[in-house]
């Protein structure tokens, strides 16, 4: 739009926004670091005086966060596996006709997508309840949030295959395969890379997911980190290096994956959610 | 026998059981619990009910029983308060954002990119470090505020009524802002370079060419952004536990956790449903608007 | 001939829309049989149909002999060109080539023995290894055919396969796709929408408009002897120039309702004052300076040194061709004249040629 001669100093802005931006998670990092006086120092220090990495291990220990991560985990890649098996196949049929039948799919999936899951908690909690899936409170957990996950990933999956060329199915049936082998062997690897993007996000969500977990898991052995964290923090809450430890370890893989697939991860997110 | 499979095979069958098999799994999940949320609303619910099928009927008692609550008008003003300011402060700075990231520099796609690491981070997680943030007396926030003269007493913002749905609103617009940011940047994307160069040579001055070329080519992209953040907004809950716990005095309280506060602290079901059905309303309204947004990605 | 391609009275429905009306069509086996005609007219629709990828709603489609409409395309035997000539992308040339192979029970061993002499025939023996995106438009082009000739099918199907080249391959390849049709002795049914290509590659040219056909037969029999008004104006380039026209009293003439309402001889009687329409090919508008029948005033003269191109000033405007550069400029008059059996007559109503 404009044509300043000076994209140096634009570059530099944009840094110090991005600065401001991330620095709640710079300062997640640095509180960690700190001792519990100089937590309170006030004013507060920006960068810790005297680093000190201890607090990791025992966070870890203290708040046996390897049980509460082995429970997101399995809660995160169940319900990315039940999304992206129930999700994909719908999502390909979704972007290869137009009817109004598919019209009238895609509106349903649209509007399951903007459900609260504050407001499908109550309802779900009574149902599991009255069918008995409260002793599996984990795999409740999965249907749960696989429930509120597919939509999602219906709508942004969708977008990836509508740039398969239909052309290509096509062929593929007057090649000799059946609709399931053009789907596999030709549909499936082009669209493979939006797939696996929305997948790890799918992952991502579920791995974080707080809600649900919190209602319906009441057994601290089958709870996942979000409701760990949320055992020790509240508006009273005073160990916050400890606090920030256990975030920064429970952050910091999502952080990860999302800095090294970050390109991938925002065209993936973009190309569907608004045309 | 043989029709059927083959045609699972070879022809439509094959599309209607992909589909079908998902959408019995999401009525399953979500279409019959919206039902049932609403069913549940008109009903008794208790602990020695809340196995059965059949619970009396209690017509709109729970509903005025709500409505009736000292702290219902609050809830509804903090509601409002919530959905409004997050909303407008995502949306104005997210588009602030976007409009600076559309300027050719260096990086620009890859630092904007960054930004939408607040979008992946788990919200109790987003809802922790904010509390810590503004936290009163050794909150990083008041330091700085007090550091650039802005403020010279402390705010405290999680314990003071009046400003702990300040709290809960400033780490939201937080966590939204970078996908309000980069929705906005796909429709900016979108507009035609030569639009703005024909503009600018028919004499139009920066303002000009925003007001008459960005927002109307913008007009559906914004329609859609909008109601997402209505959307996100009324699904955001982490943030009120990991926060304030919708306190002190439920001033800092909504709906969406007064909702679960009802099912899950009081165990009063049917309130909880109640509550939530009334929710939905809000929910409809926003999600027929972005449907009518994006209807030409519908349509695909 | 025997028929390798028989369609008896097939409908198509998309919903309320009719796609194919009524369509009878025998393809000898051996034939090049092009289905042309403007953009929505149902030739795609139908090429798709013979393939399986779309279901018919009526009627009976046989390939060589066996009834195939609800028989999926894997189990039709047929071999098919796409637009897009559909590459598989993930695939290099031998794996595009080779696909269909799997299906039909070959090891790799005889795959690749087969994909090698396809290479040969098709002249990509070097580009095996390549990968679709790593090719040019025409090797693209060449890696279709491939695909479809390995399989030896029943039929092949084109779907204007030419349209994404430039003028001068197109041209090129045009030819090339007919050779190899003659060399494998194959039947083929090729769809475009440029009569030129239909004309010069086809046996057999079947005019369809509106999900009906209009007429089918040799290219030239098309050409001299056109069924109706659309078909006439369709085939032939530049398109036939069309006048209303009254018959004269002797029955033998028409007078042209032009700027002078010139008389034309015709090569046979009707009914005098019968109201015609009357077309006349470009090309059959010769300049006549002793005996002209008509005098017209030209508008606009294109010259490719080979041919001329003039159009007239009147209403309607009239196209002429003449070979070499032209000898008259804009504003002058030409002197044309035709001969009789060159006029074609239709019904200005119906459009049937009379």
């Amino acid at each position: 739009m404009t044509r300043l001669p000076v994209p140096r100093l634009f570059l530099a802005l944009a840094m110090v926004l991005a600065a401001i931006y991330l620095f709640p998670l710079y300062w997640m990092y640095a509180t960690s670091l700190k001792g519990q006086s100089e937590i309170f120092a006030n004013p507060p220090t920006f960068w810790p005086r005297d680093p000190d990495p201890s607090i990791y291990p025992e966070t870890w220990e203290r708040r046996s966060m390897g049980r509460f991560l082995w429970n997101s985990l399995v809660i995160g890649t169940g319900v990315t596996a039940l999304t992206v098996l129930l999700g994909t196949g719908c999502a390909y049929v979704l972007a290869r006709y137009r009817s109004a039948w598919v019209d009238l799919g895609l509106f349903a999936i649209l509007m399951l997508q903007v459900l609260p899951a504050s407001v499908m908690i109550t309802p779900l909690y009574v149902g599991f309840n009255q069918l008995g899936l409260l002793s599996y409170p984990r795999t409740a957990v999965i249907l749960a949030a696989a429930g509120k996950a597919i939509p999602f990933y219906i709508v942004l999956v969708r977008a990836t295959f509508m740039n398969v060329p239909r052309e290509l199915e096509e062929a593929a049936l007057v090649d000799g395969n059946s609709r399931w082998g053009a789907f596999f062997f030709i549909v499936l690897p082009l669209a493979r890379n939006g797939i696996l993007v929305l997948a790890i996000l799918t992952f991502m969500q579920a791995f974080g997911e707080y809600i649900y977990a919190k209602s319906i898991i009441t057994t601290q052995a089958y709870q996942p980190a979000s409701v760990g964290l949320s055992g020790f923090l509240g508006p009273n809450s005073t160990d916050w290096n400890g606090i920030m430890a256990y975030a920064a370890i429970y952050v910091t893989p999502i952080v990860a994956i999302f800095v090294i697939l970050q390109r991938r991860i925002v065209a993936g997110l973009t190309s569907g959610a608004l045309k | 026998m043989r029709r059927i499979l083959s045609s699972v095979t070879d022809g439509r069958g094959f599309d209607i059981l992909l589909v079908s098999i998902t959408m019995i799994f999401l009525l399953a999940l979500s279409g019959m619990p919206l039902v049932y949320n609403v069913v549940m609303s008109f009903q008794e619910v208790d602990m020695f009910n809340l196995n059965t099928f059949s619970r009396p009927y209690a017509g709109l008692e729970n509903y005025r029983e709500v409505v009736s609550q000292p702290e219902f008008g609050l809830i509804l003003k903090n509601t409002a308060f919530f959905v409004f300011g997050s909303i407008a402060g995502q949306f104005v700075l997210g588009f602030a954002l976007a409009m600076f990231f559309m300027m050719r520099f260096p990086f620009a796609a890859t630092i904007r990119g960054v930004f939408l690491v607040s979008w992946v981070m788990p919200g109790l997680v987003v809802g922790a470090l904010w509390g810590w943030i503004l936290a009163g007396d050794f909150g990083v926030l008041n330091a700085i505020l007090k550091g650039i003269g802005v403020i010279d007493s402390t705010m405290f913002w999680k314990s003071d009524p009046r400003l702990s749905i300040w709290a809960v609103t400033i780490a939201n617009i937080w966590l939204g802002l970078a996908f309000n940011m980069m929705l906005l940047s796909v429709g900016l994307a979108a507009i035609p370079r030569d639009l703005y160069e024909a503009a600018e040579l028919d004499g139009a001055n920066g303002w000009h060419r925003f007001t008459t070329m960005t927002l109307p080519m913008m007009r559906s992209t914004i329609g859609a952004v909008l109601a997402l953040g209505l959307i996100y907004t009324l699904q955001q809950f982490d943030l009120f536990p990991a926060i304030t716990e919708g306190g002190p005095a439920n001033s800092s309280n909504v709906a969406q956790y007064w909702a679960w506060q009802y099912s899950f602290l009081l165990f009063d079901f049917a309130k909880g449903a109640t509550v939530s059905v009334m929710m939905l309303g809000f929910v409809l309204i926003a999600s027929i608007v972005y449907v009518w947004s994006t209807r030409h990605e519908v349509r695909g | 001939m025997t028929p390798q391609i028989e369609i008896a009275s097939v409908d198509k429905h998309y919903g309320a829309y009719h796609a194919l009306k009524d369509i009878n069509l025998t393809i000898p086996r051996g034939a090049f049989t092009a289905l042309v005609g403007p953009s929505g007219c149902g030739k795609s629709t139908l090429l798709r149909s013979i393939a399986g990828l779309e279901s018919i709603t009526s009627g009976n489609l046989r390939i060589a002999g066996t009834e195939m409409s609800g028989v999926p395309p894997r189990k039709r035997d047929v071999a098919m060109v796409f637009q897009s000539y559909a590459l598989y992308p993930h695939m290099n040339v031998l794996g595009n080539l080779t696909y269909s192979l799997r299906f039909k029970g070959f090891n790799k061993e005889q795959a690749r023995k087969k994909a090698d002499e396809v290479a040969q025939v098709i002249g990509l023996t070097e580009l095996l290894e390549r990968y679709p995106r790593e090719l040019s438009g025409g090797q693209r082009q060449r890696v279709a055919m491939g695909r479809a000739i390995i399989c030896e099918p029943k039929a092949f199907l084109f779907d204007e396969p030419l349209s994404n080249l430039d003028a001068a391959l197109r041209v090129h390849m045009r030819m090339e796709i007919r050779a190899l049709h003659d060399r494998l002795g194959a039947t083929s049914v090729y769809v475009t929408h440029d009569q030129v290509e239909a004309m010069t590659m086809a046996d057999h040219v079947v005019v369809m408009r509106a999900g009906v056909i209009e007429q089918q037969g040799a290219p030239l029999e098309l050409y001299d002897n056109p069924a109706n008004k659309f078909v006439a104006g369709f085939i032939g380039s530049p398109a036939m120039n069309f006048l209303d026209a009254t018959v004269a009293e002797d029955g033998r003439s028409a007078r042209l309702e032009i700027a002078g309402k010139p008389v034309l001889p015709l090569a046979r009687t009707l009914q005098p004052g019968r109201e015609v329409t009357v077309g006349l090919r470009p090309e059959h508008l010769r300049i006549d300076t002793a005996a002209p029948r008509l005098q017209v005033p030209v508008r606009v003269v294109e010259s490719t040194g080979s041919l001329t191109y003039s159009t007239t000033e009147t209403e309607p405007e009239l196209m002429i061709v003449e070979q070499g550069r032209g000898r008259y400029r804009a504003g002058e008059t030409l002197p044309l004249t035709i001969a009789p059996e060159d006029i074609h007559l239709f019904d200005p109503t119906s459009g049937t040629a009379l």
